[in-house]
Formats: structure tokens, sequence, C-alpha cells
């Protein structure tokens, strides 16, 4: 184990996405990422959290969501991981997020492309026997550290 | 979260305060798809008092506003919080709403 990381298995209740919010917020302020780019990241592992409760769980709240946190010079890394129903892969492909037409806005299906949009890498593979994973990596750049200079 | 739904002679006013996430979302879904055909003119969700919101809250206004059009009502974001207008922004559907400050 490094230095910053961190390992939570929660229930899959979501009345437990505002602790993981919390825990991450301080988790991220510890590994010190600006707060502009901290409430994104928070954003974005609610979404895949939220996902692995909702979809691939369909509701139920005694099974584990594990996630696992790490930090080094290059990256600040995050895995989220579930022991539920795959979800279909064209789910976790990515498209981009564009400004719709007021007509054709549709509710749902924003989560997986929020997670894309503030991660720099993301990658979705299967579990070990079964369920999902998504592995999101944020770089360590200047304009994303509170200690930078620019 | 808290709901707090206000009906007054032209508009139904539904302020918003703490986290819309998956959990608490549902509640305000049932409130707003309530309140859009009540409404004598339109409804008007005051989102000053939210402190964080996710896709589930941005799905949940989307389909107020959808609701509203089909039912001939306004919809409208009243004083919405910076992390609300952040999500807004990050999932490029900020220019759909009307917002305005009160």
């Amino acid at each position: 184990m490094q230095a910053d990381d961190l390992c939570l298995r929660v229930s899959s209740d979501p009345r437990l996405l505002a602790v993981i919010r919390g825990v991450i917020q301080v988790w991220l302020e510890v590994c010190g990422l600006l707060e502009d780019r901290r409430h994104e990241v928070v954003l974005a592992i609610d979404e895949a959290c939220s996902n692995a409760m909702r979809h691939a769980y369909k509701g139920r709240t005694d099974e584990p969501v594990d996630l696992v946190l790490s930090a080094s010079e290059e990256w600040v890394e995050i895995t989220v991981s579930d022991q539920g129903t795959p979800c279909p892969r064209e789910c976790s492909e990515y498209r981009p997020l564009v400004a719709p037409a007021p007509d054709e806005v549709v509710p749902g299906g924003l989560g997986v492309r929020l997670i894309h949009e503030v991660f720099d890498e993301v990658r979705f593979c299967p579990g070990t026997r079964s369920g999902n994973c998504v592995t999101m990596r944020l770089r360590r750049t200047a304009k994303n550290e509170v200690d930078s200079e620019d | 979260m808290k709901i707090e739904t206000t009906v007054t002679a032209d508009e139904t006013i539904i302020a918003v305060e703490g986290d819309i996430d998956l959990y608490s979302s549902p509640e305000l879904r049932t409130a707003v798809l309530k309140a859009v055909p009540r409404a004598t003119t339109g409804v008007g969700v005051h989102l000053g008092g939210v402190t964080y919101m996710d896709s589930s809250g941005v799905a949940t206004l989307v389909e107020g506003l959808r609701s509203a059009k089909e039912n001939g009502k306004t919809f409208s974001l009243v004083a919405p919080s910076t992390s609300v207008m952040k999500v807004l922004e990050l999932a490029r559907l900020d220019s759909i709403f009307e917002v305005r400050s009160g």
C-alpha cells in the first residue's frame, strides 16, 4: 500500500452516497487537489457508485461497492467495482457531451458521460467473476493542484 | 434534502435545500411532476440552498422541463447554487433551462 491509499467498502444503499462523497472530498483535499477539481471528481465517483447501486444491483441495498483510491506523483486514480449484473458494453462507451437542441433533451444516461468528461483516462473492465469495474485517472498537472505556481 | 412547495396565484415555487442525489432525487421528481400540471402558469424550482446535485438531479429537472412543455406551462430554475450550475455546465445543459436570479 502507498502512503495516500484508501480502500473503502460500502453497502449499495443510496443513503451512503453522502458518506462516500464526504470521505472522497477529504481524501482529495489531503492529496492537494484544487477545490474546483475536487467537486468534479467527487461528482464523477458518485456517478460510478450510483450506477453500481442502480444498474448492477438493481436497487438492492445490501451488496458491496468497493472503492480503491490511490495517488502517485503523476496520477490520482480511483477504482469503483461491484459484483452485480454486468452492464452492457455500450453503456460504458464514450459519447461526447454536446449541448442538445431543447426538444432533444432526454433525462438519464448522463452519469457515464460525466465520468468521461471529468477524468483524463477512464477504463471500464469486467470484474473478476461477475460485476463491473471502472478505473478513473486524473493527471496531476499544475492546473489541478493547490500548490501550483501557475 | 428538504423540499417546500408554495403555490401562488401565478407560479408554484418548489424550494429545495441540501443534496440531490440518487437517494433523494425520487422525492424531488414526485414533487416536480405533481406540481407542473397543477400550476397556474408554471413552476420555478428554487435551487439556492442546494449543496450538491448529481446526474439524477439533472435528469429530474429535464423531466420537469419536458412535462412543463407538454402541459403548456413555464419551467424555470431560480437562484441555482454554484454547485448546481457547475453540473449543468459540465453536462452542457445550462442553456436549455430558463434561469433567473430570484
